[in-house]
């Protein structure tokens, strides 16, 4: 009997998860169902980061995967609308061009199935808020690798509140020297300390 | 010169080259010393531009003069303003961004996290180690400026232009040497290198290189081991010239937040180890410069010879855990964390520190400093208080 596709891609088997995704689409499998399949097993990655049994490449090698699954069952999506969880805006706050954590936590998002907007690095506070209002995001995810981000990350939430916007949209921030304090200090709702963390908060805001 | 006159305080009963000393041999000396890794901080402090910080050594010494003048002293002069940007990629194999170059002139500079080295590379490292062991790390290095700066060619005219350059960085950084060590200063090391392993994950990106890890891990090994004489020879050759016989050697991709402690254990930790032991072998005392959490890994650093090096650890590593761990190994350095010195109360910082002391200073073995750098936008009150801490809970007969 063959294995799942969940337990496969949180094996890492990279091969093995694709044929399997193949074999699936040409038996006229719902797509979606494959999806769902896929999340599943990065659902188990992302527990046995938590757990310390993964470890950052695990989660790099494991996003991989996916995006290539995704790509054999795109075509097959084309008439079906995905469901997605929600919309989350992401970027590198302004003076900061970081972007190897945001880019993780923006795949570990998508792969999750959230729309995710990744708006790069050096975004200013207006960038943050028209792209929050454009999408009709209820999440709003910072990063920043530099002290010097602390005020731009509090610049950015003094943005949404101006705008009007603060009470629908929860923030998060991440990055090298953020924690509780920083919290506190930026008006954001809460920090994710990896990209396990970012998830779990995007399940909490967004369900 | 006396030697009352080169110690910092009226209490203090060795100078700092001898507290340093002893505190890397795990001995207990008069006080607990302190450093500083103070580069922008200095320079956002002292008033001058992020861009002269490393474009104009005169000022940079006036700031950093006004930072010792005002907020230290400080034990240890921990000198990381490389003099020319292309000399930088000796230290991280990274492209970057500059003020005064891409960035304006009151930015600090940013690595970018970008593919240099390409996977061939590993075998061409091999390769040429073989052919020229003691040059293999400057012969890489200059591969790797190449790629980043246009202006250094490749071949030997890449050599003609780095040179010179690299002298008048090591005349520089001799001037300043000798004016901290007329104050009374140790210098902490002469030269910054990156661990072997983390030299190719900073040079490859670390996707890409997470890739390697899996598919190629025998060539990272095997480049990474033929490399350990040339980067020998080129410590030998700088703490020789600037008469100093500490190196840094960084370890900025080797934390449980980039790779497994297992990864770890089998691909980094056996060329830093062999590393390690070949500077000792030539008298020239090792300070491992941990970023990122490291507390899966301690267990493995027991593994380095102990009382003969020095492990600076930046924040999220639990100190007070590495002193349980290999604090009867090796001597630690930190870990006042960025966001205490730029968010938190003066009190807030004294206590920090006090518990720094009073915990990882237990019996010696320990230096007081920031988790990494001092940050541009740290309050100088607290950076103060840091200071001052050494000298108001850190000597050891009270």
């Amino acid at each position: 009997m063959s294995e799942s596709i969940a337990s496969l891609i949180a094996e890492m088997e990279e091969e093995r998860t694709l044929a399997q995704v193949k074999e699936a689409l040409d038996a006229g499998r719902d797509p979606l169902s494959i999806v769902e399949e896929l999340r599943e097993g990065m659902a188990v990655v992302g527990k046995r980061f938590e757990e310390k049994e993964y470890f950052l490449p695990d989660l790099i090698l494991s996003a991989e995967i996916f995006k290539q699954a995704i790509a054999l069952i795109e075509p097959h999506l084309q008439a079906v609308d995905t469901p997605s969880r929600g919309s989350i805006v992401i970027g590198t706050v302004q003076g900061d061009i970081h972007d190897i954590g945001k880019n993780i936590v923006a795949t570990m998002l998508r792969c999750s199935g959230y729309d995710v907007h990744d708006l790069g690095v050096d975004v200013t506070p207006q960038s943050f808020v028209e792209k929050v209002k454009e999408t009709g995001s209820g999440l709003l995810a910072l990063s920043g690798l530099l002290t010097l981000a602390f005020d731009s990350m509090k610049e950015t939430v003094q943005a949404l509140e101006k705008a009007g916007l603060r009470d629908r949209v929860k923030v998060i921030i991440g990055g090298g020297p953020v924690n509780e304090t920083v919290v506190g200090y930026s008006g954001a709702d809460a920090y994710g300390k990896d990209p396990a963390e970012a998830l779990k908060l995007a399940g909490i805001y967004l369900g | 010169m006396t030697r009352e006159d080169r110690t910092l305080d009226k209490r203090d009963t060795m100078t700092a080259e001898e507290r340093l000393r002893a505190v890397i041999n795990l001995q207990v000396p008069d006080r607990v010393p302190a450093s500083s890794l103070n580069n922008y901080f200095a320079g956002s402090y002292g008033g001058i531009t992020m861009r002269q910080v490393w474009d104009d050594p005169q000022a940079f010494r006036a700031a950093l003069f006004k930072c010792w003048e005002d907020l230290g002293p400080w034990d240890f002069h921990y000198p990381v303003n490389v003099r020319y940007p292309e000399l930088y990629s000796f230290v991280m194999p990274m492209k970057a961004r500059w003020p005064g170059m891409n960035l304006p002139d009151d930015c600090i500079h940013q690595l970018l996290e970008e593919e240099v080295l390409a996977p061939e590379d590993y075998g061409w490292v091999t390769s040429i180690s073989r052919q020229t062991p003691n040059w293999s790390y400057i012969r890489l290095s200059k591969r790797v400026a190449s790629r980043i700066w246009q202006q250094v060619e490749e071949g030997w005219r890449g050599y003609v232009y780095l040179l010179p350059r690299f002298l008048h960085h090591l005349a520089t950084w001799a001037k300043e040497f000798e004016m901290w060590k007329r104050k009374g200063l140790a210098i902490l090391y002469s030269l910054i290198i990156e661990a072997p392993f983390d030299y190719f994950s900073l040079a490859r990106g670390l996707v890409p290189f997470i890739k390697d890890v899996r598919s190629r891990s025998e060539e990272i090994v095997t480049a990474t081991d033929a490399l350990i004489d040339g980067y020998v020879r080129i410590c030998r050759l700088v703490a020789g010239l600037l008469r100093v016989p500490r190196i840094e050697i960084a370890v900025h991709r080797s934390a449980s937040d980039f790779i497994s402690p297992q990864t770890f254990r089998e691909l980094s930790f056996p060329s830093l180890k062999k590393l390690v032991e070949k500077l000792l072998l030539h008298n020239i005392t090792p300070i491992l410069h941990c970023d990122g959490n490291w507390d899966l890994n301690l267990e493995t650093l027991r593994e380095l010879p102990a009382g003969s090096a020095m492990v600076q650890f930046d924040g999220p590593t639990d100190i007070f855990l590495a002193k349980r761990v290999i604090g009867d190994r090796v001597c630690i350095m930190g870990d006042v964390p960025n966001h205490l010195l730029c968010l938190g109360s003066e009190n807030e910082v004294d206590e920090y520190c006090h518990r720094l002391i009073e915990e990882v200073g237990r019996d010696g073995g320990y230096v007081m400093g920031a988790g990494c750098e001092i940050p541009p936008n740290a309050k100088p009150e607290n950076v103060r208080t840091m200071f001052q801490s050494v000298f108001k809970y850190g000597y050891y007969n009270k």
